[in-house]
């Protein structure tokens, strides 16, 4: 079977048109240049409409979209539930003077939910809440320095960016700490190096970072750095950001094992409705309350009631585990269809948020050269990210997606005989 | 954001007087200028920075690392001092030479001149298609010359190129003109041609865009999207060459 070749005519039309009135055209990780659109022509930029796992691009391409907005859609996009709620909240009021009632509701169901939590504090954005718990933990130990570990994103705040990036001074960054995953007495011969320094460590729950194949870390090391934590009155924060709720709707911090001082989430919260919280322990509580940090929309009703809509059908859906099994069941038919083409693609991090890369080289051409065949026919993937799956996502729509996938690979290997022949 | 003397000369050095090879093969004035019954070696000697021999022989130019047998030697006991001669704000004294004192000052300095010409054109030179040509490709050869000397020298450069895995990136403009840029432990070296095999590349579409994009008239993040400026490979190697990259406008500015 051949699938059909899109064209993205239009969006190219619409892209042209947004450089001259938007810096880039589309900035950030949705745009071309940052979500690694290679080549370009090849890439829907502009969407018309989203329902479930599918997106429709301008020019009237359907796609099976494995990037789910870069996380926020979990339960599928414009869930009949979550919607709901959100709209009959949206009748009552949703940015006013005083916040409505269902905030305490979503605090409290966040509270009854993870693991960790004793509070919670709202904003709109992943950024907004890494930066509001360092905050709360410079707060807390009056300490200068976060340890961080290799690869991670926590944002950006010109703190969580690095020196050489535009915009960012030396200073920004002069109290972080980069550390490698794992080597714990590496970790703990820094922290005796900067005694009584080190406001907080921050981390991704995993390496689920870009370039490179996810990783968990290693058996026993969270609990040891937890205890190190507990030892030198050292926050201990997870940028659960990316993960939360894919894992464990208790925390990922939980999954692994350990309790983290403060939890940050963001994109699984509210099915695309704009939030975010860090959760905390009862001792953060004071200094997280005076905290100069809020925002105009931050304490909007409407996406409290999507939040606590999306929880509850989170729960009932039991999401961990059903993702754990639909992303099990992708990765495992995708790296099938690589293999009977001599292709060795590499499934790696959770299955939730799986990461794919064609190892049959180490420039990575092949695999974006994939990436493209799959995007051109309607399956929505990235060559530098990590995936995501929704609840969405039906047995019929991964079968298809691996028939493409099936497909693409033999074109990669048609086009590479000096490889594959 | 700071700059510092030695970075700059390091790229004066290598990146703007090495760029005369490629004049003397670009410009036949240029070449006719420096033709020798005998070849002629000029060496530049920076105190705490870099050292040079231009080689000049046919009508060609080499570059070669370090003071050999030269010639002519101009000392300079700081970078601030080469900085200053290669900008024209300053002059140089050889030390040795004396004899290679018309070579000096009625060929390389002329030479160094109409170098400056084209590194320096106006709106009016570019109108003319060759100059235009020559002038961008040589453009090209400076900028990515000064890329492995700041991210060996310069405190941030050295950051970025840490962080750049090992390997070969291809950096070009499409069948014009390219360079080789290795890096191996967060060491970079540019070889001024096209890798056999390369591990990322950056391609400018042509070479109006290369152009437009060295003289900032245009935006390199939206030219990547609307496909004028195209990446392949192993992206995080771009990445960190583009954080590097800005710093050469601010050294070159």
């Amino acid at each position: 079977m051949s699938f059909p070749v899109y064209k993205t005519d239009k969006s190219r039309e619409l892209f042209t048109r947004a450089t001259k009135v938007i810096p880039s055209g589309v900035y950030g990780h949705l745009g071309p240049a940052e979500g690694q659109f290679i080549p370009v022509h090849k890439w829907p930029v502009f969407s018309e409409k989203a329902k479930g796992t599918y997106v429709w691009d301008v020019d009237g391409n359907k796609y099976i979209d494995y990037m789910c907005a870069y996380g926020p859609n979990v339960l599928g996009y414009g869930d009949p539930d979550v919607d709901a709620a959100a709209m009959k909240q949206l009748a009552l009021g949703n940015c006013t003077t005083q916040p409505a009632k269902v905030m305490l509701e979503c605090a409290e169901l966040l509270v009854d939910t993870v693991a960790t939590a004793d509070w919670a504090f709202f904003a709109k954005n992943g950024n907004d809440a890494t930066q509001g718990a360092i905050m709360c933990a410079r707060a807390y130990t009056h300490r200068k320095k976060v340890i961080m570990f290799n690869g991670y994103y926590h944002g950006v705040s010109p703190w969580c960016q690095k020196i050489d990036y535009p915009g960012v001074l030396p200073e920004d960054v002069a109290n972080n700490i980069m550390l490698p995953w794992n080597d714990i007495p590496l970790l703990e011969k820094t922290i005796e190096e900067n005694k009584n320094q080190i406001a907080c460590i921050i981390a991704q729950p995993y390496d689920h970072g870009n370039f490179h194949d996810n990783a968990f870390p290693e058996e026993g090391f969270w609990p040891k750095v937890r205890e190190i934590c507990t030892k030198n009155d050292i926050v201990l924060i997870i940028d659960d950001v990316r993960a939360g709720f894919r894992l464990d709707l208790a925390g990922s911090d939980h999954y692994f094992g350990f309790e983290a001082d403060l939890i940050c989430f963001c994109k699984a919260l509210a099915n695309g409705y704009n939030m975010s919280a860090v959760c905390g322990k009862e001792f953060l509580k004071g200094a997280m309350s005076s905290l100069a940090y809020t925002g105009s929309y931050w304490l909007s009703a409407v996406p409290f009631a999507a939040c606590i809509a999306n929880i509850n059908k989170m729960k009932e859906l039991d999401i961990p585990t059903m993702f754990k099994q639909k992303g099990e069941k992708l990765c495992n038919g995708l790296v099938k269809a690589g293999a009977e083409h001599g292709i060795n693609l590499i499934a790696s991090g959770a299955p939730a948020l799986f990461y794919l890369r064609i190892a049959n080289d180490d420039s990575m051409l092949l695999h974006q050269e994939w990436v493209a065949e799959m995007v051109s026919r309607g399956i929505f993937i990235s060559s530098h990210h990590n995936h995501f799956i929704n609840a969405a996502l039906s047995d019929k729509d991964i079968k298809h997606s691996i028939e493409v996938a099936e497909e693409c690979f033999g074109i990669v290997a048609k086009n590479h005989p000096e490889i594959f022949g | 954001m700071m700059t510092d003397a030695r970075t700059l000369a390091y790229i004066n050095m290598y990146a703007v007087l090495g760029a005369i090879e490629n004049l003397c093969e670009l410009d036949k004035e240029a070449s006719d200028l420096v033709k020798t019954k005998k070849p002629v070696a000029i060496g530049l000697d920076v105190t705490n920075g870099p050292s040079a021999t231009l080689i000049f022989k046919n009508g060609r130019c080499r570059m070669e690392q370090g003071i050999k047998n030269c010639d002519v030697l101009l000392p300079f006991s700081t970078p601030e001092k080469f900085n200053a001669m290669v900008d024209g704000s300053g002059s140089a004294l050889p030390m040795k030479g004396f004899t290679k004192i018309g070579f000096l000052l009625g060929k390389f300095i002329p030479l160094t001149d109409k170098l400056s010409k084209y590194l320096r054109a106006t709106e009016e030179d570019l109108k003319d298609e060759k100059f235009f040509e020559i002038s961008t490709k040589l453009m090209f050869y400076v900028i990515t010359v000064a890329l492995s000397q700041i991210g060996n020298n310069d405190e941030i450069g050295k950051f970025s190129a840490s962080l750049i895995p090992d390997g070969i990136i291809d950096v070009s403009i499409k069948d014009c003109v390219s360079a080789t840029i290795r890096v191996k432990n967060g060491h970079m070296v540019t070889i001024k041609q096209k890798p056999e095999a390369f591990r990322s590349q950056m391609q400018f579409c042509d070479i109006h865009v290369a152009r437009d994009l060295f003289d900032g008239k245009i935006n390199a993040i939206a030219s990547i999207g609307e496909g004028l400026v195209e990446m392949h490979g192993l992206i995080n190697m771009i990445d960190n060459v583009n954080r590097i990259l800005d710093r050469v406008a601010l050294y070159l500015a």
